[in-house]
């Protein structure tokens, strides 16, 4: 799906994605935003995407920050937490560091930056591909997920099993939600792909 | 008229974030790893340091404030030759190329991001810059590059064509 294209939405939707380096989040959101999968480089610092989807009947706009797991570039990070209407929380069901520094550090970092009391998280078990090296049940999953109040569901950035159906779940528990619909209405809902620079301006400013 | 440029920078900063690939970076984060760096000269290990270092050069190149993306420019070329690490060089020759791309010197950009690309292929964040640099120049044409060679630190192609039609 092309995402530059196409200039009407109801939505902007600022979702954020975090968990340990190597976990696949870079790998899932190639998956969800362009279907392809490959071998990729650890994320310096952090990525951004965009993707226009239909879901719900709304028609929205999801700004997709992926941030770097490797712990050099937390500082960096934590700064784009601000504003995040849903965060997406990846392990590595076959690396059980991945899922014990959910409650180490990811979830005590979203604690200490997120700004949004109401945004929903998302927990995702990546690379179920992998089944037989699998060292994280699914059930461990779901009750990580219960006790930190979040969603839950396992995919394969590879497979793209339950790629799509992970944003969606996302989104629409988002929609669901009055307070972070509310404040979109009021401060993204413009269209900012419409807005042109002011040329005026910036002729007399600048010679 | 230092305001106005700001202000011009801003709404820049908004019209892109939606629509360009490259992330932005709010001026308090270039604070912050300002602060960091600040405290690492302090007597900490070299490899602290230099950690802190790269941080903020991130947080400078992605800056929305042209000052804070020349000065992560000159940083990089600074640090570049003393750089002996692959992998420490490939970063920061990919952190330069975005600087340049947001200072609108998209051949540099496009030469730097090539190296990166030489280094390794199927690097994501590369090939996305990549594209960027070049659906640029397609845009701006011969225009583009000429207005970024006179008018150094000059923000987006938006602005280089509003120069275009002054002259
Ligand atoms: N088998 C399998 N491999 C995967 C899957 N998802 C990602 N990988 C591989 O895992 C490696 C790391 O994936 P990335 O997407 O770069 O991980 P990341 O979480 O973005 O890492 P950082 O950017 O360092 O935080 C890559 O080599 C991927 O090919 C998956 O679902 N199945
Ligand atoms: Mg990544």
């Amino acid at each position: 799906m092309d995402s530059s294209s196409g200039s009407e939405f109801d939505y902007l939707f600022k979702l954020l994605m975090i968990g340990d380096s190597g976990v696949g989040k870079s790998s899932l959101l190639l998956s969800f935003t362009s279907d392809s999968f490959e071998e990729l480089s650890p994320t310096i610092g952090v990525d951004f995407k965009v993707k226009q989807v239909t879901i719900g009947g709304k028609k929205l706009k999801l700004a997709i920050w992926d941030t770097a797991g490797q712990e050099r570039f937390r500082t960096l990070t934590s700064s784009y937490y601000r504003g995040a209407q849903g965060i997406i929380m990846v392990y590595d069901v076959t690396r059980r560091e991945t899922f014990t520094n959910l409650s180490d550090i990811w979830a005590k970092e979203i604690d200490l930056y997120s700004t949004n009391q109401d945004c929903i998280k998302m927990l995702v078990g990546n690379k179920v591909d992998k089944e037989n090296e699998r060292v994280v049940t699914k059930k461990e999953g779901i009750d990580f997920a219960r006790e930190y109040g979040c969603l839950f569901i396992e995919c394969s950035a590879k497979t793209r099993v339950n790629v799509e159906q992970c944003f969606e779940e996302l989104v629409l528990k988002i929609l669901d939600t009055p307070s972070l619909t509310a404040e979109g209405s009021t401060t993204v809902k413009r269209n900012i792909f419409k807005q042109k620079p002011p040329t005026d301006e910036a002729t007399s400013g600048c010679c | 008229m230092e305001a106005s440029i700001g202000k011009f920078f801003e709404s820049v900063g908004t019209f892109f974030s939606g629509g360009d690939s490259i992330p932005w970076c709010d001026s308090d984060i270039v604070v912050g790893c300002e602060r960091e760096v600040a405290e690492a000269e302090k007597g900490s290990s070299d490899e602290l340091k230099s950690e802190c270092l790269l941080r903020l050069s991130w947080a400078l190149v992605h800056s929305k404030r042209s000052e804070d993306v020349q000065r992560g420019i000159a940083m990089l070329e600074a640090s570049l030759p003393r750089t002996s690490d692959p992998l420490q060089m490939r970063e920061k020759m990919y952190l330069l190329a975005v600087g340049y791309y947001r200072s609108a010197d998209y051949p540099r950009s496009r030469q730097l991001v090539d190296r990166c690309l030489e280094i390794a292929p199927e690097w994501r964040q590369a090939i996305t810059l990549k594209k960027s640099v070049e659906d640029r120049i397609k845009k701006d044409g011969v225009i583009g590059i000429g207005i970024a060679a006179t008018a150094v630190g000059l923000l987006a192609g938006g602005l280089a064509a509003a120069l275009a039609r002054k002259k």
